[in-house]
């Protein structure tokens, strides 16, 4: 009760003077977007990273021990797919091959020459149930006649310019893949990242056509690079997964959806600069937003020493004083946040539209933002707050 | 046996009931420095300094005579260095923290520049005073508006200082040295920024202060349409309190002085002065004050009790009158230079006030000068 009735000064310091409180608004708001803006980009760039994984059905995968990451070209045997088969729990395990170093397309046309682009070319038994969207799965009959791909409409277009809203247009471009006649029979939406410009999806009987030297001697198909594993739905996903982990050789890794995904995400966090481009850009919002808050608080202070001097030798206390900055620190961070997160997120749907980058306010994103911002507005005050503790009553007189 | 003490008549230490107040104050031997090493100056001399519960002191001195200093040493604003500093019964010298900041909570500070929030209204000024010593809200809000209408700010009690004028915020600051009933009010030039009608209005609140709450009140104060409500007049100069005197002892010193035929012609100046050095001795029933056949070499003026006189006329000793309060003895002596030409004891417990046979010449002397001087200028008229 009595602490309600509180003068507040803190508040009433703050936005006593409007024009300061704007500016001041203004600036932590653009450390907001700031940080909002990395986080968003990031978020974007390592989402489209693991879209693939995102697209395709199954609750467990598989992987070889070396597969770093996706675009890593690392394979495991087919037996390891076929022991998973026969595991408690498992409904079904589905071969998916995919091939990126010899997988280079080129469009003869009109002498135009005949530079390669690479892109990735995926493989899937068309039987299988190991994507999620309709559109793949309707289109799968066309893919029964061997030679045909469907080519992914977000592949860049600078480097792969098709007729892409017009199937019958793009039957008739003449396109090789690795030195042999490809037919483009539709079009598919995947997405590119970092290490691909683009994809062609096919049936395992094309691509073991396209790539028969994958093994060197035997089945191209006889080597896998992501298993994809359908689990019983009355069995539990961990349990079937550490069974499976027990149970293959160790020459592979198993991963749930979300472990899958998140090891993906950390490569490109961790071992590629990425990840500290992105951090780096964070840090600079947040300082920005320090120097700002800094500068608010501090000029604050400044403005009022008599007034504080004051207050002290009335017997008001250091504790007094820490605790009306950090208020006032709080207040600003608060004030600053809301404003901050609507344009951002107006930048997010204006981005979105304009990149095909998935930019989506997440609550993580939003929490990491919102406390960084309020140890950003902390942090200054207690910079701040020492010119205000050197204020001298003796100086008053 | 009569004891002297080196206590001036003037500064009020026996007061005519006798009765002793408790000190709010006490400075004894005060000193002060500012800077350190090379450039370290002495800003104050040995300075001592009584002041009591309920006083108003007013404190006087050209700027740079230390005043302010030692008005910061009492508000526990500065540190105090050397020497002795009590204040609310409290020793200031290696006083700690927390009993610094419970002392602050006992005072009021007014200080020449306003110094309120512009963010805040006259009222939550004020309540920023009370709020700290924890004052009940609603008796809190009865006593601010009240002592906002008494300084005639009934009406901006809501506004905020960008409204107000430079006197009416030097009111609100005001009313906010004194929210929390303080014990203890310094101020700086309190009245400067006001007019006539409301710094009086702020003396008379001051003065009720003293009377009925027993506030002691110390403030520095070049305005001299306040003297009339100080209890002590200080005089600074050069870091050392040069007078330091109670106002209305003063005047009943003064009033006793003039009764005497030999300075009734004296200027009120110079009566004062003469009371200045007037020192204080105390006696007991029956103690011998001064004794028939003595050199003399004090004149005495009696402020409380009754003396008898006897005379020796060569085969007996006879009373021949009884003095009391007001009246005075041992001038003949030193005026005719001769021994004492009769005994004087105390006749219940005694104060008397005395003053030394050089400063009494003195006196003497400036008034032949005054008389002379009056002649020649008359003299030259014609």
């Amino acid at each position: 009760m009595k602490s309600l009735t509180k003068t507040p000064l803190a508040w009433k310091n703050l936005t006593h003077d409007m024009r300061r409180l704007v500016v001041a608004i203004c600036g932590i708001a653009f450390a907001v977007l700031l940080m909002f803006t990395q986080v968003g980009f990031q978020n974007a760039l390592f989402d489209s990273q693991v879209k693939l994984i995102d697209d395709l059905a199954g609750d467990i995968f598989i992987v070889s021990k070396a597969k770093y990451t996706l675009a890593a070209e690392k394979r495991f045997p087919i037996s390891r797919l076929n022991q998973a088969r026969s595991c408690p729990g498992v409904e079904g395990a589905y071969p998916i091959y995919t091939e990126l170093t010899t997988s280079v397309v080129r469009r003869i046309n009109n002498g135009m020459g005949n530079l390669g682009y690479p892109l990735r070319t995926i493989g899937f038994h068309l039987d299988d149930p190991v994507f999620e969207s309709n559109e793949i799965n309707d289109q799968s009959p066309k893919l029964r006649v061997k030679g045909t791909a469907l080519l992914d409409r977000k592949s860049k277009q600078s480097k792969f310019p098709f007729p892409l809203d017009d199937d019958a247009a793009l039957e008739q471009e003449y396109v090789e893949l690795a030195g042999k006649r490809l037919t483009l029979v539709g079009t598919f939406d995947l997405g590119t990242d970092f290490a691909h410009d683009g994809n062609l999806l096919m049936s395992a009987e094309s691509f073991a056509e396209f790539y028969p030297h994958r093994v060197r001697f035997g089945d191209p198909l006889s080597v896998i690079d992501i298993g994809v594993v359908d689990v019983d739905p009355a069995a539990d996903v961990d349990e079937v997964r550490t069974f499976l982990e027990q149970t293959l050789d160790k020459d592979v890794f198993v991963m749930t959806r979300a472990q899958f995904r998140a090891e993906e995400i950390r490569f490109w966090d961790k071992s590629t600069p990425i990840g500290t481009v992105f951090l780096a850009g964070k840090i600079i919002g947040f300082i920005v937003g320090m120097v700002i808050c800094y500068q608010v608080i501090y000029s604050d202070i400044a403005d009022h020493m008599a007034e504080f001097a004051t207050l002290k030798a009335m017997g008001y206390t250091t504790r007094y004083f820490i605790v009306l900055i950090l208020t006032e620190a709080v207040l600003l961070a608060v004030v600053g946040f809301i404003p901050g997160t609507a344009v951002s997120t107006g930048l997010y749907t204006w981005l979105s539209g304009r990149t095909g980058l998935l930019m989506v306010m997440t609550l993580h994103g939003v929490l990491f933002v919102l406390v960084a911002t309020i140890v950003m507005c902390v942090a200054s005050g207690m910079l701040a707050v020492r010119k205000l503790l050197a204020a001298d009553p003796a100086n008053l007189f | 046996m009569t004891s002297q003490t080196t206590i001036p008549a003037t500064s009020g230490a026996f007061t005519g009931s006798g009765l002793q107040m408790p000190k709010t104050v006490r400075v004894n031997g005060l000193n002060h420095y500012f800077g350190e090493g090379e450039l370290r100056k002495q800003a104050l001399y040995h300075n001592n300094l009584d002041v009591r519960r309920g006083e108003i002191v007013i404190m006087t001195g050209p700027s740079g005579s230390g005043k302010t200093t030692l008005l910061t040493l009492i508000g526990t604003l500065r540190t105090v260095q050397e020497g002795s500093l009590t204040v609310l019964g409290n020793e200031l010298n290696g006083a700690d923290r927390d009993l610094i900041v419970r002392l602050r909570k006992e005072m009021g500070f007014i200080f020449q520049a306003h110094n309120l929030f512009e963010s805040l209204t006259a009222y939550q000024n004020v309540n920023m005073a009370a709020e700290l010593v924890g004052l009940d809200p609603m008796v809190a809000e009865g006593r601010i508006n009240s002592l906002l209408t008494r300084l005639g700010l009934g009406h901006r009690i809501h506004y905020k200082p960008k409204s107000l004028s430079g006197g009416q915020k030097q009111r609100v600051a005001i009313a906010r040295g004194l929210v929390h009933k303080p014990k203890l009010i310094l101020a700086d030039e309190p009245t400067a920024a006001l007019d006539e009608k409301s710094g009086r209005e702020v003396v008379t609140l001051f003065q009720e202060l003293a009377r009925d709450e027993g506030c002691t009140i110390i403030m520095v104060t070049h305005d001299n349409r306040i003297l009339d409500v100080a209890d002590r007049i200080v005089n600074m100069v050069d870091g050392k309190i040069k007078s330091n005197v109670a106002v209305k002892e003063t005047a009943v010193i003064c009033d006793f002085l003039k009764g005497f035929p030999l300075f009734a012609d004296l200027t009120p100046n110079t009566i004062a002065e003469l009371a200045d050095q007037m020192m204080v001795h105390e006696a007991d029933p029956g103690d011998v004050v001064i004794r028939q056949g003595d050199a003399g070499d004090l004149f005495y003026l009696i402020r409380t009790g009754r003396v008898d006189v006897f005379i020796n006329d060569g085969t007996q000793e006879r009373k021949v009158a009884e003095l009391k309060e007001g009246q005075y003895f041992g001038e003949a002596a030193l005026i005719t230079d001769e021994p004492r030409n009769a005994t004087i004891v105390a006749h219940e417990p005694c104060i008397f006030y005395a003053l030394g046979k050089d400063d009494f010449r003195a006196v003497l002397e400036t008034s032949a000068t005054f008389e002379e001087e009056l002649r020649q200028a008359l003299f030259r008229r014609q």
